[in-house]
């Protein structure tokens, strides 16, 4: 079990989990309010990779990880990440946009 | 149950990949079971077997389409707990995008106790930062002046 400091490293390595076993690899949220702290967990019963955080920028990070996955679980371990991650970012610029015009 | 576990406790949301013909194979194992057990109990021999064969065809061309790489229909079991009640859904390709929108506004609602970014903090560590930097400088050009004061 390690616990990932860099958040790159630990989409990039899950993401290499699920398509090396999609069968057996499954995505863990675990959220305790109490505590403000948020663990995110993905194994295949023989590597575990985890990701703790209690910045709330790291919501925003674990909502684009669930797309991802639920992409991957749905479409296949073929599916295209780059869809998704392409949306959000362009919502992202657009939103952007919208920002400075209301300037 | 975010709303539940807000003074204590924790809640886990488990996303696993599983197959539709899996779901098949489990109802038709299940289906056999029962049959075997309503056949001891006097049920209609012939019945069983045209049903046995109906399941058996069915599974034989699930393994088929597996084989020949045939739309495998791919669900994602999403499962939650609070360590007292579980829910759970299954979500197909088609439903995905919808569940996941609802999803995300669930999360952002209950997900408050994260600690935002601390911005005075970072402006004042940046300063601290700068201000030993422009010292050196300073001391710098003074010993210049110095130095050509000394001249």
């Amino acid at each position: 079990m390690v616990y990932f400091d860099s958040w790159d490293e630990f989409v990039e390595r899950s993401v290499q989990l699920f398509r090396a076993d999609p069968i057996t690899t499954r995505y863990v949220m675990k959220y305790r309010h109490c505590d403000g702290k948020l663990v995110l967990k993905v194994t295949d019963n023989r590597e575990c990779l985890k990701f703790k955080t209690d910045q709330a920028q790291d919501a925003k990070k674990m909502e684009k990880l669930n797309n991802i996955f639920f992409a991957l679980m749905t479409h296949g371990p073929d599916a295209d990440i780059s869809e998704v991650s392409g949306k959000e970012q362009a919502e992202q610029q657009q939103s952007k946009k919208g920002r400075g015009r209301r300037q | 149950m975010y709303e539940r576990s807000t003074e204590k406790g924790s809640v886990w949301v488990t996303m696993k990949r599983c197959e539709c013909s899996f779901f098949f194979l489990c109802w038709f194992v299940r289906w056999f079971v029962d049959l075997g057990f309503l056949e001891r109990s006097g049920f209609d021999a012939d019945a069983f077997v045209l049903m046995c064969a109906a399941s058996l065809k069915c599974a034989a061309r699930l393994k088929k389409m597996e084989k020949k790489g045939q739309t495998v229909e791919y669900m994602c079991l999403v499962r939650a707990t609070d360590g007292k009640r579980n829910i759970s859904t299954s979500l197909a390709a088609k439903d995905y995008a919808k569940f996941q929108a609802s999803y995300a506004l669930v999360l952002k609602a209950h997900m408050h106790a994260l600690k935002k970014r601390e911005r005075k903090d970072r402006k004042k560590t940046v300063e601290a930062e700068k201000v030993p930097e422009k010292e050196p400088k300073k001391q710098k050009k003074s010993s210049s002046k110095k130095s050509s004061g000394s001249k």
